[in-house]
């Protein structure tokens, strides 16, 4: 049989497209102007039309974080349903889903940023990240789902909560109090490449330095589905204690792959490696008895009139803490709008003044305490320790809201 | 050396649902001359019918239908579009097939949406333990599983008048047409086997320890191409060989990270196609492919 000319070009073409396919890039249009109108003594320019604020949101509906992503927006709604700003302005979201891919997101943004007024919310550290110069540029204020540390060098963006290091390093906390790890042990991490997964390991770092812990590192792709290899390392590594700065796939192989390796250890999570739908699957034992989340939310069973009124909006789905994310967020954006609005300013200038005046914000116990958005430093010093269990949004709180040993010496 | 037994198997298991998926590959090249990346689709396509299935009609019938539903979306595939492309140069049907690859994944990701699909393996994560190395019983019902039916393709391609048929199709085309053969029913056979294959590969790409459907599944593809393309595009045996070799060498190069971070972190996803630049630079029509001869 001959390989004629044809079948070595689709060798060529094959090889070329698979390596291609691996790879992307981002890029970020020019910004325009602005319109400007009044309404009452009220000073209002883009994104306010009579008594309609706009506000964007841009989040994952469709990529590796669309269960986090659906379950934030769809709280962003609810709340915006009920409330309004200066009981005057009524709030309009503008959902656009970027499947957690940065240049969809830059995108999309172009799209609407000639009529929000702000951003109620930006999913993803990556999209921040690559947003953080228009976002400047255009003053805008952005709460992302998002809490790497990089988010807060941008002016107008709030982190909600502790930022990803602070909030690893208070579950460590957590860890040594209840003596599920100790000075000396070994933990293996395994960490997304980019921000979120550098940001996580950088609290597992700064903690391993002060308890001499030994840390097994192990990147992974957002892609990576199977922790098989991972954790057959950890294993022969004989770690004490797992940490993820991952997703919820991941959280499932590596707990799936911990059973069948019978590598008995505790696992600890940021915030976003858990989902509840993860309850339903193989590794639901596992999970429940070894995994604990170090959270800037509180879980359910501290906010039932919440959940009550969620599942009332949406029947068909199953909640997760991202509805108090969402409602966190919203909370915070809805402060910052009162703010601007009784200082007679719902520019955007007036908003950014407004946002970097805040302090001391409360959400109600949804979110831990906020002390303030100052460039460069973790907006809080707490974080939740979260727990699976068979109860609305799958966690119940194993610990409140908790500022750890380590935490202000690596929030700065 | 637990470690590296533990790894060894890992990677066997997950080069034999490699090989599943490019021996599907190779399949469809050999009878249509088409380098299809449909493949991620199909993939996706099988794990999503499978999981919507199984609450309906239990585990079994879900998965038979799910793998029959893959299997037709391949056939039809073939038939509505690559079929009347005959004769159109190779490269424009590649590129087809990207086209109908990211049209059937934009649908099925919209589909799955914001829910976790739990597919309910009646084996579900449970484990095998042979001393200290384990191994998910799902992984290891895909390995047996796939060692059979490549037995049985390697049987029927032999000895089956479809097999001679399509072998003979390969080899010469016109000839075979003239000899009797309807190299359209051959090449709508070929397709319909990759993608039950493809299916097949899914139902234990979405078991432990990998539980879950995600979109990210139609990645899997992208590391079964090189495994292909290794192999030699156009050999069977090849597509196994390159399966297995892809497999365990992810699996080891992402378990001794550490010990390979002078080539940086994120080393296992790389490995694949490395492996397969190797090898091309060596053998430029891989391993078992046929090499060409130019009269001159």
């Amino acid at each position: 049989m001959k390989l004629g000319k044809g079948s070595r070009s689709a060798v060529v073409v094959a090889a070329v497209v698979v390596a291609a396919a691996s790879g992307c890039s981002t890029k970020a249009p020019e910004s325009s102007g602005s319109a400007e109108g009044e309404a009452g003594d009220v000073t209002t320019d883009i994104g306010v039309e009579g008594d309609t604020i706009t506000l964007g949101v841009l989040t994952d509906l469709t990529g590796v974080f669309a269960a986090l992503g659906k379950d934030i927006t769809n709280a962003n709604e609810l709340f915006w349903k009920d409330n309004k700003v200066c009981d005057t302005y009524s709030v309009e979201l503008d959902v656009q889903d970027t499947g957690y891919v940065p240049q969809q997101g830059v995108q999309l943004y172009s799209g609407m940023k000639d009529s929000v007024l702000a951003m109620q919310q930006t999913i993803g550290s990556p999209i921040n990240t690559a947003l953080a110069p228009e976002y400047e540029a255009d003053q805008i204020v952005n709460f992302p789902s998002a809490w790497s540390k990089t988010l807060t060098e941008i002016p107008g963006t709030g982190v909600v909560g502790a930022t990803y290091d602070v909030e690893i390093a208070n579950g460590y906390d957590y860890m040594f109090q209840e003596g599920l790890l100790k000075e000396g042990d070994t933990v293996g991490h395994i960490y997304f490449e980019g921000e979120y997964g550098a940001n996580g390991l950088a609290g597992s770092q700064a903690v391993a330095e002060e308890k001499g812990l030994e840390l097994v590192e192990a990147q992974i792709k957002s892609t990576d589905q199977d922790m098989s290899a991972q954790v057959t390392q950890f294993k022969a590594a004989g770690v004490d204690m797992i940490a993820l700065t991952v997703a919820p796939g991941q959280l499932a192989s590596v707990a799936a792959v911990a059973e069948a390796q019978g590598l008995d250890v505790p696992i600890l999570g940021s915030n976003p490696v858990f989902a509840p739908g993860l309850l339903q699957g193989p590794a639901a034992n596992w999970l429940k008895s070894h995994l604990y989340v170090a959270s800037p939310v509180s879980a359910f069973d501290a906010n039932p009139d919440l959940l009550d009124a969620y599942e009332a909006e949406y029947p068909d789905a199953t909640p997760s803490l991202g509805v108090i994310v969402g409602t966190g967020m919203s909370t915070l954006m809805k402060e910052v709008l009162d703010s601007a609005c009784e200082n007679g300013d719902l520019t955007r200038q007036g908003v950014l003044d407004a946002f970097d005046g805040l302090e001391e914000a409360d959400t109600g116990g949804l979110v831990v305490p906020i002390r303030g958005f100052e460039l460069g430093k973790s907006p809080s010093l707490e974080s939740f320790v979260l727990q699976p269990a068979d109860v609305p949004g799958g966690a119940k709180v194993a610990a409140e809201a908790f500022e750890g040993e380590f935490a202000a010496k690596i929030a700065g | 050396m637990t470690q590296f037994l533990s790894l060894l198997l890992n990677g066997i298991s997950l080069g034999a649902i490699y090989a599943l998926i490019a021996l599907g590959f190779v399949i469809i090249f050999k009878a249509s001359e088409v380098v299809s990346f449909t493949h991620g689709s199909l993939l996706l396509l099988g794990a999503y019918s499978i999981a919507r299935l199984s609450e309906p009609l239990g585990f079994f019938f879900g998965a038979i239908v799910g793998i029959a539903i893959t299997a037709l979306a391949a056939l039809i595939i073939e038939r509505l579009i690559i079929n009347r492309l005959r004769g159109a140069p190779v490269i424009s049907l590649a590129i087809v097939t990207i086209g109908v690859d990211i049209i059937l994944l934009t649908e099925l990701i919209r589909r799955i949406g914001s829910d976790i699909l739990n597919v309910p393996h009646p084996w579900g994560g449970g484990s095998v333990r042979i001393g200290d190395i384990g191994i998910s019983q799902n992984r290891l019902i895909a390995t047996i599983v796939a060692g059979v039916l490549i037995a049985l393709f390697f049987v029927a391609f032999k000895y089956s008048s479809w097999g001679v048929s399509m072998r003979a199709s390969a080899e010469d085309g016109e000839t075979a047409a003239l000899m009797g053969i309807r190299l359209g029913r051959v090449s709508a056979l070929a397709w319909v086997v990759a993608g039950a294959l493809a299916g097949v590969a899914a139902l234990f790409l979405v078991g432990s320890p990998t539980p879950g459907v995600s979109p990210t599944v139609y990645t899997v593809a992208l590391r079964a191409f090189p495994a292909a393309i290794l192999g030699g595009l156009d050999s069977t045996g090849g597509a196994l060989v390159g399966g297995l070799l892809i497999g365990v060498s992810e699996s080891l190069a992402s378990g001794y990270q550490d010990q390979l971070l002078f080539l940086g972190r994120g080393f296992g996803d790389v490995v694949p196609y490395i492996v397969m630049i190797a090898v091309l630079l060596v053998r430029p029509s891989g391993l078992f492919g046929t090499k060409e001869l130019t009269r001159v």
